[in-house]
């Protein structure tokens, strides 16, 4: 009746997981397990309280090896968690791994269906008779060894940048560090005392960069820019231009990419709390003019005497206006300034109107010197925001209410007013496009997974370090390069790494060289060749990336996605439009 | 050599890498640097991989669940081809070399479980008969002895938790696993309480009837409402047993073909001869008397211990098919071996009343105390009937022989002893009962004389005056006449219990003896100066006591297996060492007043039988007494996971800790941190009032593997409905000496808000905070997004928590965005978000000192601006909340960065240089 009964008969596990609860509670596992375990070629059917947990993987081990399972489902979570846990088993039972099938009945039925137990569990119920289909039609596949480069690009010569080059440097690694201005340093070289330690800015840098020159591994490109990428991890060719707009381009080969690119500090809109008013300042203006600063603070030849923090200006808003999240750095940045400033001068009153203070760790103390220091506190409400005036007679006025006295109207006289800035994302379009390198609705760069995988992305080899991630102090940032050196590492060390073979064929003797498939590859992984008169399409198994996009386009059906071939999807199809007997 | 001497082997390993500590940030750090090809020993001091994450519920701001994305790497770093993790393991020491490389020592703690062949079963959680507070549950609900750390535990097997040696079964001279039959009983497990004792002796009835308890003394419930009675539940599985009539149901090994000949049946040769047969040996032994049973049989007195007790116990050793000859006093011990026995073992006690050594004791009513009790148990005739009656001697023998007297019609009975009350050698309870049945005490006095009359019977007793002098060898105050000072006491008998010695003599020529008859033999092993004789009991140590006997008989027949086994004369005494009881009140959280069982004895001023003078336990009553038990070891030895166990010799009690040696070239320290403990704020009630729970509590409430699989409060199981967050608890606050923010608790709060909202769609949500700060990634959005959802937060510090009568709460706090108000407001349920402590066990790991610690005593990271991880020592790294709070990203990122400084160093090492390859900062 079907393809599969035609085929061999198989002989496959499979495994329905409670996820504690997060699955049993909505759909009923033993009655998913009831309904396939008499489906064709199921030769183990069971439940699992954890299907991830060590104890069950060993149980599939045993129950691959014991039954020789030639095919494994397991329905638990998304394929994304739980891919190559399961693959992993599969492994070492001695099963090929691409036997395997994920079948997702958590985020697709417990999840989403919380409201209908018998739907949920009837939806689990297809997709594993599904996911059966499909494994019975898997046929072993191999990896494709590919050896790595033990070099590393680093993009952005910043402190995190500088800091991963020196860290992959002393691993082994060759580093090319590519620099888009022209001296190396990025943000941190424009800053005197930085909190926690008050260690200089300037100072580090320079530390920095006398150790990158130390190390001969590292090759440095300032004034430079990446221009575009080929090849596959492991082995990607860069294009860097060099000498700015016009000149050369070289190729730098590399087995990984650590995008360091940084951050922009905001820009508040003229007129977003009194700026463009003389005396409104943001907080890097503010902080420069601080560390350049000898007592008396002096602000355009005049000297200040009081000054005004409006915190959160471009950061935190809520009602669909730009940058919703918080910039992590501002509150423990400002409160260190102060402390800076009475320094300077213990005199200077120092007002600070903020959402909520956010000295979070280590850096509180900083916020009870600041206090201690005579700086005044003002907590005000999102809806009801500082007002920022000039006034009659020199310098500024703020207005607002404090939620810590009872809501009172205060009018703050202030020389000079300072916007405490967040940061935003880099305007990096161009080396978006060349990086294939997703952003969050923030704009900053997206890891893998914010928690466990911050420093990697959906691009094999491409890992992003730093405030190019989301807003970071500047140690921090130093530890995203560590770690995304550490990544590197590990996935170069070893010398070679293995490709998914779930990759696109093309037959070539039905291919009609009708070019489709080429506009619909975004990874530029097919090409055209021919042999004697023949012309046909051949698809680069590194270069693909099993998207599938070209499968559908070939009106010949010459290209099958392994793994995921046409056979497999309609049985798949099938078994979910199959009525239940 | 003594047992104790026994050094184990100790291994010695070489690894590139030492990681301490398996939480998030250690499985960070091993997992990579196991991927760059390094090789990785990972140490954790837990039963499980995994640390605080795979604990929670679910991880902001993504709310995956913390299980979910945590299995795959606790799975990861356990099957790593790189990575040798060793779960309930602790570093003990790390020393740095002159070479710049490291030694740590390491200790596999003991999980008496075999990690090779436990399959996970959980039979033997499932069967363990203690239960104490699941730490992985915060204490919500109970776990037992016998465990699996966590379902999703990795490695997934059982680790049996003892703490030590209970008290009570340390105490026991008999080996006794005193707290074993304590859980059986409270577990309603009768007959395997029985089968437990039968482990060590046959004698159970007897010993629930006739032992001093040396346990009881020492039971931890003894310093708080009253000891439990150990011995009467032991009687009273005794009784149980007797009614029950069941077979005894112990294994006994098949005939080896060897035989054993016990002299002596009295304690000690009858409990060696249960073991031996036990062990396949037949036995026989010979026994001088009519009857066999010894002390127990002749002369502790039947109201004590009735003869049919001690005869049924006697019938438990014949049961095992061993021989008892009576009448049958054995000269020649080379006979023996000459009959084809392989060892002899000499029990035979101290049956000879010392003499009074005093003019006049041949006079007619002079008698030895054993030979007096003697004659009564055997039924031979006595006449007391009218006669005034003197016990010289203030030990056991003396209380028993005045006791017995009473009981034979004596006109008055005396005891007449040379120090005061309470130096008097007997128990106190049996001073006490005599007392209660009428024996007169005449303290201080010691005999010079036994006066007599014309026919030569005694008259009287010429005694002198004693006092108390300077303390002797033992330490008690030596008794010394005071001249002059003579008193008569009249009476027509006198009793002698002043003393036991052994036959003397017995052996002469054949085995070594002191002049008093205390025969020689080995202190350990009880072997003779004939290697096939041993000599065990009372026979080599001097009169003592029946319990002390009991442990002789082991003693002797685990030697004499060992001997003629060919195996070393070792391995009798594996106990563990014995738990600190103030250790074990401390870690109760609360306690029940429970009171004491009441004494069951009836004493009557002139008892005329020898009826049993304590009654039996009901059912009842044990399992309430049983149930006061502490559990002060955990583990109570019952034994009952070895028999649930699946998988023989899986369970091994007799497993201790091995330690190993390892060679390393650099040190993560990822010790984690800990908890604020939420008991330092007493404002907020948390310990006294059950609805106040800590965050960690609610994300267990709110796990998959939740304990009660809804979300209730804990005092009365109610659904909360109106819930309140205590943000800051232990954090900003300069009264606990933590001046800092703990960094994740707000987070974990919106969580936990967000996750409750969905739970309970009714219930209110009110968060009191004094910042709320979400700085990272997606937090304030997250933050945002739960105040969407209805979570309701308000401004300014919690002042105080009190409790209403149904157990609601009224938090009392300043609304500050409101006007400033003082404000009360009663919730269901009060959750503390409590923050972040140091886990001093980092600086332990090294030479004092050696590791520095920042001001607030994390682990110092003297470069952080340019080296996060590097701390005071060149090749100790620091990962994760070891050197401070951080969330779960936060701590990867860090693990990372270690990682990359800790593979920077073994590069530098690797290529000699002498210069440590780190960043000048």
């Amino acid at each position: 009746m079907t393809a599969h009964e035609a085929a061999n008969a198989r002989r496959i596990g499979v495994y329905v997981c409670h996820c504690g609860g997060n699955i049993s509670d909505y759909v009923d596992v033993d009655k998913v397990i009831a309904d396939i375990e008499d489906a064709g070629d199921v030769v183990v059917a069971k439940t699992a309280m954890f299907a991830c947990s060590d104890a069950t993987q060993q149980d599939m081990v045993a129950d691959i090896t014991a039954q020789q399972l030639d095919g494994l489902v397991v329905a638990s979570c998304s394929p994304k968690l739980h891919t190559y846990t399961f693959r992993g088993v599969a492994a070492r039972a001695g099963l090929n791994p691409y036997e395997y099938t994920q079948v997702n009945i958590r985020e697709q039925c417990s999840w989403v269906h919380t409201d209908d137990q018998q739907g949920a569990t009837d939806k689990a119920t297809a997709l594993v008779r599904a996911g059966i289909s499909r494994t019975r039609l898997t046929t072993p596949l191999e990896p494709m060894v590919v050896e790595t480069l033990p070099r590393t690009l680093v993009i952005g010569g910043g402190i995190a940048g500088l800091r991963a080059a020196i860290g992959l440097a002393d691993i082994g690694l060759g580093v090319t560090l590519v620099e888009r201005e022209l001296e190396l340093g990025g943000w941190v070289r424009r800053f005197g005392p930085m909190y926690p330690h008050g260690k200089d800015g300037r100072a580090l840098i320079e530390t920095l960069v006398a150790e990158v020159r130390r190390r001969p591994a590292i090759t440095v490109l300032t004034g430079a820019e990446v221009v575009g990428k080929a090849g596959s991890f492991g082995n990607y060719r860069v294009t860097v231009r060099v000498g700015g707009e016009g000149a050369g381009t070289i190729e730098v080969a590399a087995g990984s990419i650590v995008a360091a690119t940084g951050f922009d500090a905001y820009q508040p809109e003229t007129g977003e709390f009194g700026y463009g008013i003389e005396g409104v300042v943001t907080l890097p203006e503010f902080k420069a003019l601080v560390d350049e600063a000898t007592a008396p603070l002096t602000h355009r030849g005049r000297p200040v005497r009081s000054v005004a923090y409006v915190y959160c200006v471009g950061s935190r808003n809520t009602g669909g206006c730009a940058n919703a999240y918080c910039s992590r750095f501002c509150c423990a940045a400002t409160v260190q300034t102060a402390v800076q400033v009475s320094g300077l001068d213990p005199s200077i009153r120092q007002f600070h109107l903020y959402r909520d203070m956010r000295t979070y760790g280590k850096f509180e103390p900083l916020y009870t010197e600041a206090r201690k220091a005579g700086s005044v506190f003002v907590k005000f409400d999102n809806d009801a925001p500082p007002a920022v005036a000039r006034r009659d007679g020199g310098g500024l006025t703020v207005t607002v209410r404090d939620l810590l006295t009872h809501n009172e109207e205060l009018a703050l006289p202030a020389d000079l007013v300072v916007l405490v800035t967040g940061m935003v994302p880099r305007d990096n379009e161009a080396l978006v496009g060349v990086l294939k390198l997703p952003a969050g609705s923030d704009g900053f760069f997206n890891e893998i997974h914010p928690k466990l995988r911050p420093v990697e992305t959906v691009v094999d080899g491409v890992l992003i370090a730093g405030a190019c991630q989301g807003p970071k102090t500047s140690a921090e940032s130093v530890a995203s390069g560590l770690a995304a050196v550490t990544q590197s590492a590990a996935i170069l060390k070893k010398g070679f790494t293995e490709l998914d073979p779930l990759v696109a064929t093309a037959d070539q003797g039905a291919c009609t060289a009708c070019g489709d498939c080429l506009t619909a590859c975004p990874y530029d992984a097919i090409s055209m060749t021919e042999t004697g008169d023949r012309h046909f399409a051949v698809i680069s198994p590194t270069g693909c990336k099993g998207c599938g996009g070209c499968v559908p386009m070939c009106p010949e059906n010459a290209i099958d996605l392994l793994g995921y071939t046409d056979a497999q999807v309609t049985a798949m199809i099938e078994s979910l439009v199959e009525v239940p007997a | 050599m003594t047992e104790a001497c026994a050094v184990p082997a100790v291994d010695e390993v070489d690894y590139d890498v030492l990681v301490v500590g398996s939480g998030i940030g250690g499985m960070e750090s091993a997992l990579k640097l196991g991927d760059m090809g390094y090789r990785v020993l990972l140490v954790e001091k837990e039963a499980s991989v995994g640390g605080r994450m795979i604990l929670l519920s679910k991880v902001f701001p993504t709310l995956d669940c913390a299980s979910c994305i945590s299995t795959p790497k606790m799975a990861s770093t356990i099957h790593h081809p790189n990575i040798t993790a060793l779960t309930y393991s602790r570093v003990d020491g790390i020393r740095r070399s002159a070479d710049g490389r490291f030694h740590a020592s390491v200790t596999r703690k003991a999980r008496f479980v075999d990690e090779d062949t436990c399959t996970g079963c959980q039979k033997c959680e499932t069967a363990c008969t203690v239960a104490v507070p699941d730490q992985f549950n915060a204490d919500l609900v109970a776990r037992r002895a016998a465990h699996i750390a966590f379902p999703q535990a990795v490695p997934k097997k059982a680790v049996i938790d003892r703490a030590g040696s209970s008290p009570c079964s340390y105490a026991c001279p008999a080996g006794i696993q005193a707290h074993g039959y304590m859980s059986l009983i409270r577990s309603g497990e009768y007959e395997k309480a029985h089968r437990l004792v039968l482990e060590a002796t046959p004698l159970v009835g007897t010993l629930g009837r006739a032992c001093y308890a040396p346990c009881e003394g020492e039971c931890t419930r003894g310093s708080l409402e009253g000891t439990l009675p150990i011995r009467r539940l032991k009687r009273f599985i005794s009784d149980v047993h007797d009614e029950g009539g069941e077979e005894l149901g112990i294994e006994v090994a098949p005939p080896n073909g060897r035989r054993v000949a016990i002299v002596g049946s009295g304690p000690t040769g009858l409990t060696a001869a249960w073991q031996l047969a036990r062990k396949g040996y037949a036995v026989r032994i010979h026994e001088a008397a009519p009857v066999p049973g010894g002390f127990l049989r002749l002369a502790i007195p039947s109201y004590r211990l009735p003869v049919e007790t001690v005869e049924r116990d006697i019938d438990n050793v014949r049961a095992l098919g061993v021989e008892i000859l009576t009448d049958a006093p054995v000269r020649d011990l080379a006979a023996l071996r000459a009959e084809g026995f392989d060892a002899v073992l000499v029990a035979t006690g101290t049956h000879r009343s010392t003499s009074l050594g005093v003019p006049g004791e041949d006079r007619l009513g002079v008698l030895g105390g054993t030979d007096f009790l003697r004659r009564v148990k055997l039924d031979q005739p006595v006449d007391l009937a009218g006669r005034r009656v003197v016990v010289v001697g203030g030990g056991n023998v003396a209380m028993d022989a005045a006791r017995t007297a009473r009981r034979l019609g004596a006109a008055s009975v005396t005891v007449a002893y040379r120090r005061g009350r309470n130096e008097m050698p007997a128990h106190h309870v049996e001073a006490d009962d005599a007392e209660r049945e009428g024996v007169q005490f005449s303290l201080q006095v010691a005999p010079l004389e036994v006066l007599g009359d014309a026919q030569g019977a005694v008259s009287g007793l010429r005694c002198t005056r004693m006092r108390l002098g300077e303390p002797d060898a033992t330490g008690r105050r030596r008794p010394e006449p005071i001249p002059g000072r003579e008193t008569v006491i009249p009476c027509e008998v006198v009793i002698a219990a002043v003393g036991m010695t052994p036959e003397p003599g017995a052996f002469a020529g054949q085995l070594t003896a002191t002049s008093l008859g205390i025969l020689g033999a080995d202190a350990v092993t009880r072997q003779t100066s004939l290697p096939y004789v041993f000599a065990a009991g009372d026979a080599v140590n001097g009169a003592t006591d029946i319990t002390r006997a009991v442990g002789e008989g082991r003693r002797a027949a685990h030697m004499i297996d060992r001997w003629l086994t060919g195996r070393t004369m070792d391995g009798f005494d594996d106990r563990l060492p014995v738990v600190d009881k103030h250790l074990v009140l401390a870690r109760q959280q609360a306690y029940a007043f429970r009171s004491p069982a009441p004494d069951a004895t009836t004493l009557v001023a002139a008892p005329a039988d020898f009826t049993e003078v304590e009654a039996p336990m009901t059912e009842t009553e044990a399992r309430a007494a049983a149930g006061r038990c502490l559990d002060c070891a955990v583990c109570s030895e019952c034994n009952e996971c070895v028999a649930a166990c699946p998988v023989d010799g899986c369970i091994d009690l007799h497993a201790r800790d091995q330690h190993l040696e390892a060679r390393v070239g650099a040190v993560v320290v990822s010790t984690g941190f800990k908890l604020f403990p939420a008991d330092l704020k007493p404002e907020y009630g948390y310990g006294r009032y059950r609805n106040v729970i800590t965050g960690m509590q609610m994300d267990r409430l709110l796990a998959p593997t939740r304990p009660f699989n809804t979300i209730l409060r804990p005092g009365d199981g109610k659904v909360p409905e109106r819930i309140a967050y205590v943000l800051c608890t232990g954090s900003r606050d300069e009264t606990v000496g933590n001046p800092l923010c703990s960094r994740f608790c707000c987070m974990y709060s919106i969580k936990q808000n967000q996750l409750l909202m969905g739970a309970l769609p009714l219930a209110d949500i009110t968060v009191h905070y004094m910042d709320i700060r979400a700085p990272g990634k997606r937090y304030d959005e997250f933050y945002e997004q739960a105040k969407a959802m209805g979570a309701a937060y308000v401004k300014g510090r919690v002042a105080g928590i009190t409790e209403t009568p149904a157990g609601d709460l009224v938090l009392r706090y300043e609304d500050i965005e409101h006007g400033g108000v003082i404000a009360e407001t009663e919730y269901d349920l009060v959750v503390l978000a409590v923050g972040v402590q140091p886990n001093r066990d980092a600086e332990e790991l090294f030479e004092v000192g050696e590791l520095s610690l920042d001001e607030w005593n994390f682990v110092a990271e003297p470069e952080e601006d340019l080296n996060p991880g590097a701390t005071s020592i060149p090749g100790v790294f620091v990962a994760g909340a070891a050197s401070g709070a951080k969330d779960i990203a936060d701590s990867i990122i860090h693990a990372g960065a270690a990682a990359a400084q800790v593979a920077a160093h073994l590069e530098s090492a690797k290529a000699g240089l002498s210069e440590i390859a780190k960043v000048p900062a």
